[in-house]
């Protein structure tokens, strides 16, 4: 119950942080920052596979009702929802991953939240962009803005969990 | 029969991403022209009013670069108020005929959000169909022209704003006459383009441009940008026209909304020509 709270309460943060806050952060050369691939990340481990789906696809139709993209945000959450279970699986701890932690960088460690977060978030932002644009003469300005967005985006992620997210456990 | 369902249940998971994907997407490119709903843009009621709680918060931000543009506007309309001049040809007589009739209307309004950065930029404005806007309409400011109403609420509007990929408006040149039609490359929100201008009209730099009012949309002659540089297409005899925006759509907070009377019996009119049969 408490576990569903917390995140019915980090997906509102998340949602209203994005529209609301960083969609209206526009510092030039087509840095977008986002920061809501990180609620999917969040998510515990032993999560379906289908209701994360559908979680991605209902958080993606609330940003985009608030930021006028008609279905793009949604698109691309759907990419890293689906992705997701694969990357954990390729980069599982020896033992498997414990049920009682989350994937946020206090808990797994720097090591494995660069290299998880790091390529999903890529994937999205790719997928966000390309389909932003949509034409083979703009893959230039495809690739600046993916390439800008991903340090904004990743630094801010980071900076969001060792302000909200890690707290000292006591399990 | 079994396999089917084996098949599926193995599936299921990638089945139902292939669903929604299309989804998402079919709803994303159909709606960039056309939209399907208000429910999912932010002219949808919950949308709106998060954005009018945001707006209550920011506005204060260009509150008085906005009211300074607002006085300038009304002192350039006072100076051409009958009162502020003295009549000099007393001997003529003024003849007040009645051969005029409205055809524009227009409508304020406040724009509550707005982006610049994006691929394709919509700003949402606080007022919708409940005070007569409908989709189609034109947006302006009193510095240039801002967009045309895409979608529309009972008490919100979204516009697609000259700052999209396909706004396509019809833009002139205004002394040399010569038309094409605005485009946006996405790279600054203070350079636009102009695309179908042949290359043996010649162009000054810094001449304005206006709208040419042929679509119905806009009145002829409002102010769009002015022209930056000229270059070549390649393999084409075409101008590519930058223009730099009179407006700075970056503080845009107070426009206009014109709605054409006589835009039913325009698009009625034009309907009656036969469509290019080619081959």
């Amino acid at each position: 119950m408490r576990l569903i709270l917390v995140q019915l309460f980090r997906f509102l943060f998340f949602v209203l942080a994005q529209s609301l806050i960083f969609n209206q952060l526009e510092v030039g050369l087509g840095i977008h920052p986002m920061i809501y691939p990180l609620f999917i990340v969040l998510l515990p481990f032993e999560i379906n596979a289908i209701l994360l789906l559908l979680i991605a696809c209902i958080m993606g139709l609330s940003i985009d009702a608030l930021s006028n993209t008609y279905g793009l945000h949604t698109s691309s959450l759907l990419v890293l929802a689906y992705l997701r279970p694969f990357i954990f699986k390729i980069f599982a701890p020896r033992d498997g991953y414990d049920s009682n932690k989350e994937g946020s960088i206090s808990e797994m460690g720097q090591r494995w939240f660069i290299y998880v977060f790091g390529i999903l978030l890529l994937i999205h932002h790719f997928w966000f962009f390309m389909f932003e644009m949509f034409k083979w003469n703009e893959i230039l300005f495809i690739f600046q803005k993916t390439i800008l967005s991903l340090p904004i985006s990743y630094l801010l992620c980071i900076l969001l969990q060792v302000v909200f997210v890690s707290k000292p456990k006591e399990r | 029969m079994h396999n089917l369902r084996a098949f599926f249940r193995r599936f299921r998971v990638f089945l139902l991403f292939v669903l929604l994907q299309v989804f998402a997407l079919s709803n994303y490119f159909s709606s960039l022209n056309f939209p399907r709903s208000q429910y999912l843009t932010t002219a949808s009621a919950v949308a709106g009013s998060f954005l009018s709680i945001e707006y209550e918060f920011t506005k204060h931000w260009n509150l008085s670069s906005n009211n300074e543009k607002l006085q300038k506007e009304n002192i350039r309309l006072r100076k051409k108020n009958p009162n502020t001049f003295i009549r000099l040809n007393n001997g003529i007589v003024k003849i007040n005929d009645t051969l005029f009739k409205q055809q524009y209307d227009y409508i304020p309004a406040v724009v509550i959000n707005s982006t610049f950065d994006k691929r394709n930029n919509y700003f949402t404005l606080n007022i919708g169909s409940s005070k007569g806007v409908k989709r189609g309409d034109g947006v302006f400011s009193d510095k240039g022209i801002v967009g045309v109403i895409h979608n529309t609420s009972a008490n919100y509007a979204v516009v697609k704003s000259v700052l999209t990929a396909d706004i396509n408006l019809d833009v002139m040149i205004e002394n040399s006459g010569a038309f094409g039609l605005l485009k946006w490359n996405g790279s600054s929100a203070r350079i636009g383009s102009i695309d179908g201008i042949s290359n043996d009209i010649k162009i000054k730099k810094w001449s304005k441009v206006v709208t040419r009012g042929g679509s119905g949309i806009f009145p002829r002659g409002i102010m769009v940008g002015r022209i930056l540089k000229l270059g070549t297409v390649e393999g084409k005899p075409l101008w590519d026209v930058s223009l730099v925006y009179s407006e700075d759509y970056r503080k845009i907070q107070n426009v206009y909304i014109v709605k054409n009377l006589f835009q039913e019996e325009q698009s009625k009119l034009e309907e009656t020509i036969p469509e290019d049969k080619e081959e």
